[in-house]
């Protein structure tokens, strides 16, 4: 994992015992996790314990926190990971409070990670129809058949009602269709055998 | 026909340039058999090269790491069935929904730390803003969601920047002997300078346009910041332009809305009459305004062009001046030793001896200073060359040592790479270890092996009875035929003995000696058929052989091959006929 040269200096700061003794480093996590996590735009840095400590530093260390915790969670990163990263300046202590809060809200972290971008809505079912096209305005003779598909999808960009796709498609179209998909689950299927 | 014979042979000649040591030619491929089709097979199949081999060797990078990964995740979201939405567990909504997603906005964000300025030399005012003011960086973006997507993009910035400045401290820092600081500010001025040019290039004003004024005005504007902020800005007063441009706008916009605020308040109180008489005062007051305006441009221009004619009359008459101090001085001292010359004329004689030794001694003091410098600079000049091989010997030092610690810096870098990767093996290589499945213990192979070596010896237990058996067998046979032998020697002396004596023993000796040739020719018989069995045996298995090598399908082929390639010799006949 690299980190840039001001996430280290902060992580130095935090690590320092004259700014952060450990109870103050132990409440200075919690808030660092708090303020990613909760959905109110506060940041928690007027907790009283934290009071005493230069706010320039605070806010500093507090940006280097939030950016290695983020950097964690996007690494997927263990244990010896994070102290690899950690251990020039932390010592073990603060090390394992660290290590407990970030695998408390590993999984919150990960979700909120997650929600960032986009995804394409599931398909849930389908209803079809075959229609026999014999003849029309304009041809006399047609004889062809056509498949109108609806696909039920379920969006979760809007978390809203299932809504449907539909569309018309000749035989041809239909069968490319079921070809494609076939050949997407079974590239699928070949992905977990790698 | 040919074609194919053709064919044949070369791939016969190709599968020989591989090393294939049984018997190959073009009959392999065209009447082929099962078993040497099965062997060449085999052959070109070792012979194939064995990728996957090699890459189990090597140490599995990154992106393969991930692809286990990833292919792990979807055999496990594979196994869970599908539910709807109404049945899902919140553990299930997970991987069958993601719930409300967002795009990956990102804002600036503002941080309580300059990566240019060191801490201690930033103003007070900003340290005070840092601490008082500044909001977290977590609550400084407008909505919460953006929070992770700035931060990281912040810390993606940042590195790259370093990484960026890292490479080209490396390719090109080096190389410049200067401190880092020092690059930077050189690579800054050359910088600005380009930008300053360019801006030049741009700015040259056009006096037809209305809105030229004002651009030109600003561009130097900006040309004074950029001034400002270098410490070189006396480029900036050689362009007399601009100054001059900027001076106007300075001094006439205090003027302008002077005269803008008085037009303004001459028009208060007129607010009380109609609506026409407003607009028509208000169109006259723009058209006079206007008027004044153009007037006051063309005066502009004019004062422009009258001091600028004034500033060079200027400077021609200060050379002027200069010229004429300096002609004066030379005609003060040209006086001035005049004078002494007139001086010095009534004594003529005296005066010009005196002026003799003079000139005399100034001639001796003159060599005696010559020799003197010639002494010296022998030794000065000899310094001065050694100092400049000391120079040059250093410059060549530096470089080698400029060049030993380019090579170091690469060395650092190769071998963290490669301390890297070996962690990144000896990470994947563990986890693989872990994976393996641990109860296929030793016991159970030893097992089999000790199963297999009992089902052998069992085996060669049987041979051996069997061969002892045989072995028996022939032993009796010997022992037995050993024992006719004798007792028919025995027989044959005591019926040869008593024969002589009597008829009748003479007729059964003779039966005797048939019956034992008979016996014989039995035996005879018998191993013979024996022969012949195995013979017959032998004979039927090698039929078998024949037959599995479909010779006569191949000899079938063969013919009809045969009258192919005569019917084409026909063919080729007839045409060369024909022809």
């Amino acid at each position: 994992m690299e980190l840039s040269e001001s996430v280290q200096k902060g992580l130095q700061y935090l690590a320092d015992p004259v700014h952060f003794d450990l109870k103050t480093f132990t409440a200075f996590t919690e808030v660092a996790f708090q303020s990613l996590i909760s959905s109110r735009s506060e940041c928690g840095l007027d907790d009283p314990q934290l009071k005493d400590i230069d706010q320039t530093i605070l806010k500093h260390c507090h940006i280097a926190t939030t950016t290695f915790i983020l950097e964690s969670v996007k690494q997927n990163a263990d244990k010896s990971a994070i102290s690899s990263c950690l251990e020039d300046s932390f010592d073990t202590d603060r090390i394992d409070v660290f290590y407990s809060s970030y695998q408390h809200h590993k999984r919150t972290l990960e979700n909120l990670l997650e929600s960032i971008g986009r995804s394409p809505p599931h398909i849930t079912d389908v209803l079809w129809r075959l229609d026999y096209c014999i003849k029309n305005s304009h041809v006399h003779k047609v004889n062809q058949p056509s498949y109108l598909i609806s696909l039920h999808v379920e969006n979760d960009d809007s978390g809203g009602p299932p809504k449907e796709v539909n569309f018309n498609c000749t035989m041809e179209q239909l069968q490319d269709l079921v070809g494609k998909m076939k050949d997407a689950a079974k590239s699928l299927e070949k992905a977990t055998q790698s | 026909m040919s074609a194919r014979f053709r064919l044949g042979m070369s791939l016969a000649q190709a599968c020989q340039d591989l090393g294939y040591k049984g018997e190959i030619g073009y009959q392999t491929f065209l009447y082929s058999n099962e078993p040497e089709i099965r062997s060449l097979l085999m052959f070109l199949v070792e012979k194939l090269p064995r990728e996957s081999a090699e890459t189990s060797d090597q140490p599995a990078g990154k992106s393969v790491l991930l692809q286990k990964a990833i292919a792990d995740q979807i055999k496990a979201q594979l196994a869970v069935p599908w539910l709807p939405p109404t049945c899902r567990l919140p553990i299930q909504c997970k991987t069958q929904s993601r719930g409300p997603c967002h795009r990956f906005s990102s804002q600036p964000l503002s941080v309580p730390y300059s990566l240019k300025v060191p801490q201690n030399k930033q103003s007070k005012e900003v340290t005070e803003y840092y601490r008082d003011f500044l909001p977290a960086a977590t609550a400084q973006p407008s909505q919460p969601i953006s929070v992770p997507a700035s931060l990281l993009e912040l810390h993606a910035s940042e590195l790259s920047a370093a990484q960026e400045w890292e490479s080209e401290w490396n390719s090109q820092g080096l190389l410049s002997r200067l401190t880092p600081e020092e690059y930077r500010s050189r690579k800054r001025s050359r910088l600005q300078r380009r930008i300053e040019e360019q801006l030049r290039a741009a700015a040259q004003p056009r006096p037809d346009a209305q809105g030229a004024q004002r651009s030109t005005s600003d561009l130097a504007e900006l040309l004074q910041s950029f001034g400002g902020a270098s410490a070189g800005g006396d480029i900036l007063t050689k362009g007399t332009r601009f100054t001059h441009t900027e001076k106007f706008t300075f001094t006439q916009e205090p003027e302008k809305s002077v005269q803008q605020m008085a037009a303004a308040a001459s028009s208060l109180p007129s607010s009380r009459q109609s609506e026409e008489d407003l607009r028509v005062q208000q169109q006259e007051e723009i058209a006079a305004l206007q008027q004044q305006l153009h007037q006051l441009a063309v005066q502009m221009e004019e004062v422009g062009g009258d001091i600028r004619h004034l500033t060079t009359s200027i400077n021609q008459m200060s050379e002027e001046l200069k010229e004429l101090e300096k002609s004066n001085t030379e005609n003060e001292e040209l006086v001035r030793v005049k004078k002494q010359t007139i001086d010095l004329l009534p004594d003529g004689e005296n005066n010009l001896e005196k002026l003799q030794n003079l000139v005399e001694a100034s001639v001796m003091r003159l060599d005696n200073l010559k020799a003197q410098w010639e002494k010296h600079k022998a030794p000065l000049l000899e310094e001065q060359r050694r100092l400049k091989e000391l120079c040059s010997n250093q410059e060549v030092e530096s470089t080698r040592m400029l060049a030993e610690i380019k090579e170091l810096h690469d060395k650092i870098r190769q071998s963290a790479e490669e301390a890297k990767k070996k962690e990144a093996l000896y990470k994947q290589l563990l986890t693989e270890y872990e994976k393996l499945p641990k109860d296929v213990s030793r016991s159970a192979y030893t097992m089999r092996i000790l199963e297999i070596v009992g089902n052998i010896k069992k085996q060669k237990e049987e041979i051996t009875k069997i061969l002892s058996d045989t072995k028996e067998l022939q032993k009796e046979i010997n022992s037995l035929t050993g024992k006719l032998d004798r007792t028919f020697a025995v027989t044959d002396e005591l019926v040869f003995k008593d024969a002589k004596k009597d008829e009748s023993v003479r007729k059964s000796y003779k039966y005797l000696a048939a019956l034992h040739e008979n016996c014989t020719q039995l035996i005879q018989t018998i191993e013979d058929t024996g022969t012949i069995m195995r013979e017959i045996r032998d004979l039927e298995e090698q039929i078998e052989t024949e037959n599995s090598k479909k010779t006569i399908t191949n000899l079938e082929k063969i013919l009809e091959d045969y009258k192919a390639i005569r019917q084409e010799n026909a063919t080729l006949a007839a045409k060369i006929k024909e022809a």
